[in-house]
């Protein structure tokens, strides 16, 4: 890499963390607390652009490069880590893999009111029984007079209860094995789709996850994305996008733990002086400064070998890995240093904590990243 | 009408560490007092027509600042840049953006910030405008377009004044003017993908040496050291009206209220 950032890079990170401070900051507790979706905010971050970041100005978006991204993804992670997931995942797993393999018709149909955040998109892979295991994903849409008749139980969506647009892997031939997975785009509001119970989770609580269910639903044969039997490779392809973003939100995690941890550090007193004063203290907050400097330097990279149409799969798989764990040891040290505090609701490294402990499980576990690293580097080896 | 709005702007520091002032694109960003000054301009631009143009003076650092400007909205963006300017001080600066504003006349309005975060004189706005030999009113907190001109009105202490002026007239305008919209993430790809920001050179001024950068600067700036508050804590005892009453004294004798 020439230079760690360019001037619009900068300029990006700015304006959206002054976004995110005066509009997202006073209520980041709070939504967290009432699992609330922040509607008011989304739909000024949808007017700015936050919903198609590296959609073609033609397509209605902001056409930003993937460091961009990776900056807005983790500025807004770094204030609420509910919000980075829900446009991390709408722009990556569900907008990307529509403009990547989607016909001109569908992106107009899909990727224009997605780019200005009026549909939200979902990604619909995980089942009860299936995720790590992609391939044994045991919904099914089966061909006849014109559509696609879809019966699915998708549960852990991202975006579930808000979702408009979503991507849903289901087998269109059932005989076919990995080869009969197919995409189809199916639309809220269609007869037999039906918005399930949310979850109640640990972190990440603003976030309206949840289950989707398609009951014999019929979906046009035209919103088939891609070719029949593709949908792993779609699945894929779009994965090694989203880990970017995931990757970007632990950055963005990380770093709030970490401005937290060093503001109590000067503030709080023990034995007569700041407790930055102790070693203790020091030792913890160098480790996490170098943890996040690094992990944001591989996430960089990751976005920028994707920019310059490099391969990246490997480079995204590590950066999600190393982001993921950095993120939760930061955030771990972080309620350490703040002590009893830190285990408290009135300070936000909880929170902080709660949020970060995800990222080592969703779009792809840690121990799953590993095999894809090791796959790649033995093969190259 | 169609005015030609220039709004003069400054790419503030925003650290100086250990007191040296180092200008890198990490150190120095817009000025937070002249983003109502370009957002009125835009306003102004929404409802009459015309065009905004921003003007900078600084080092190639300043380029990010004219560019955030550009994706909030304006039509131009021109830096002055020329290390012959360097080490200006309120009054070079000032002859150096009137050389300038000269460059880029005809123009109607010239909108400045009522400061800077990082210098804080004010100054440069009321001398640009005595430079240019053209009415100015300072302090401006809303103004409205009139046939020829407009019509401003500004705060002083517990008067509000009004006053219309006629174009080419330059206002300061206060961070109550009007709220700075948020810069879109297209607006910022767009502003530094696809377009560029001028640049004049001091040779493009026709300014003697003698009347820019340091050699024009009648101040010096001797040391910069951060000012530290110290915070004392004290506690009051006793029952609540008793606390409320030594809260009352220990005010009125600080002279806090009366």
């Amino acid at each position: 890499m020439d230079r760690l950032m360019s001037d619009k890079h900068r300029a990006v990170q700015r304006s959206v963390r002054d976004f995110c401070e005066r509009e997202l900051r006073p209520i980041a507790a709070e939504i967290d607390e009432e699992a609330r979706f922040p509607w008011e905010v989304v739909e000024k971050m949808a007017a700015l652009g936050y919903f198609g970041i590296q959609v073609p100005p033609s397509l209605g978006g902001a056409g930003l490069d993937s460091v961009s991204y990776a900056i807005t993804i983790e500025e807004v992670s770094r204030v609420c880590g509910s919000m980075g997931l829900c446009i991390a995942v709408h722009n990556s797993v569900a907008v990307y893999p529509l403009m990547a393999f989607g016909s001109e018709a569908q992106k107009d149909r899909w990727v224009k009111p997605m780019a200005r955040g009026e549909k939200i998109g979902a990604f619909c892979l995980t089942e009860p029984n299936a995720g790590s295991d992609a391939a044994a994903v045991t919904a099914t849409a089966i061909a006849g007079d014109g559509y696609y008749t879809v019966n699915a139980n998708k549960v852990f969506v991202t975006n579930g209860g808000v979702a408009d647009v979503c991507l849903i892997f289901a087998r269109t031939d059932p005989s076919a094995g990995r080869k009969g997975i197919s995409v189809v785009v199916a639309e809220r509001g269609t007869p037999g789709f039906v918005v399930g119970e949310l979850e109640n989770l640990c972190g990440m609580r603003a976030n309206p996850v949840g289950s989707i269910r398609l009951n014999d639903c019929r979906v046009p044969a035209d919103h088939l994305l891609g070719r029949e039997g593709n949908g792993l490779l779609i699945g894929l392809a779009a994965l090694d996008v989203g880990r970017i973003g995931i990757a970007a939100q632990a950055v963005g995690i990380a770093q709030a733990a970490l401005e937290e941890a060093i503001q109590y550090a000067k503030q709080r007193r023990t034995f007569g002086v700041a407790i930055e004063n102790h070693q203790a203290i020091q030792m913890m907050i160098a480790e996490m400064a170098t943890q996040v400097e690094a992990a944001r330097l591989m996430v960089y990279r990751a976005a920028e070998l994707k920019d310059k149409r490099l391969p990246f799969t490997k480079e995204s798989a590590m950066c999600k890995l190393f982001a993921a764990e950095a993120a939760c040891r930061v955030t771990d040290a972080a309620v350490q240093i703040h002590g009893g505090y830190g285990y408290s609701k009135a300070y936000a490294v909880e929170r902080y904590y709660r949020d970060a402990r995800v990222t080592r499980i969703y779009e792809g576990t840690s121990e799953i990243h590993k095999l894809v690293i090791a796959r790649s580097v033995l093969q190259e080896a | 009408m169609n005015p030609h709005i220039v709004v003069c702007i400054k790419a503030v520091v925003i650290k100086a560490s250990r007191g040296r002032v180092v200008r890198t694109p990490d150190n120095v960003r817009l000025n937070p007092f002249d983003l109502p000054a370009i957002e009125s301009a835009l306003q102004l631009k929404a409802q009459c027509g015309g065009t905004v143009t921003v003007l900078s003076m600084g080092p190639p650092s300043s380029r990010i600042a004219l560019a955030e400007a550009l994706a909030m909205g304006a039509d131009r963006a021109v830096l002055v840049c020329d290390p012959c300017l360097a080490g200006a001080d309120t009054l070079a600066t000032s002859t150096t953006l009137a050389a300038a504003l000269r460059k880029l006349a005809p123009y109607e309005l010239v909108l400045f910030g009522v400061r800077s975060s990082d210098s804080d004189t004010g100054q440069v706005g009321p001398q640009t405008a005595v430079g240019l030999d053209i009415p100015l009113v300072t302090g401006v907190h809303r103004m409205e377009p009139r046939d020829g001109g407009l019509r401003v009105e500004r705060t002083m202490d517990l008067w509000v004044e009004t006053f219309e002026v006629d174009f080419p007239a330059a206002l300061t305008i206060r961070p109550e003017a009007a709220r700075p919209r948020d810069t879109a993430l297209g607006g910022l790809a767009q502003a530094f993908d696809q377009r560029k920001v001028e640049l004049l050179t001091g040779a493009d001024l026709d300014l003697a040496p003698e009347r820019v950068g340091e050699a024009g600067s009648p101040t010096r700036v001797l040391s910069i050291k951060p000012v530290t508050h110290e915070r004392r804590c004290r506690f009051l005892e006793g029952e609540t009206a008793e606390v409320a009453d030594q809260l009352m004294d220990h005010l009125i004798a600080k002279g806090l209220v009366d």
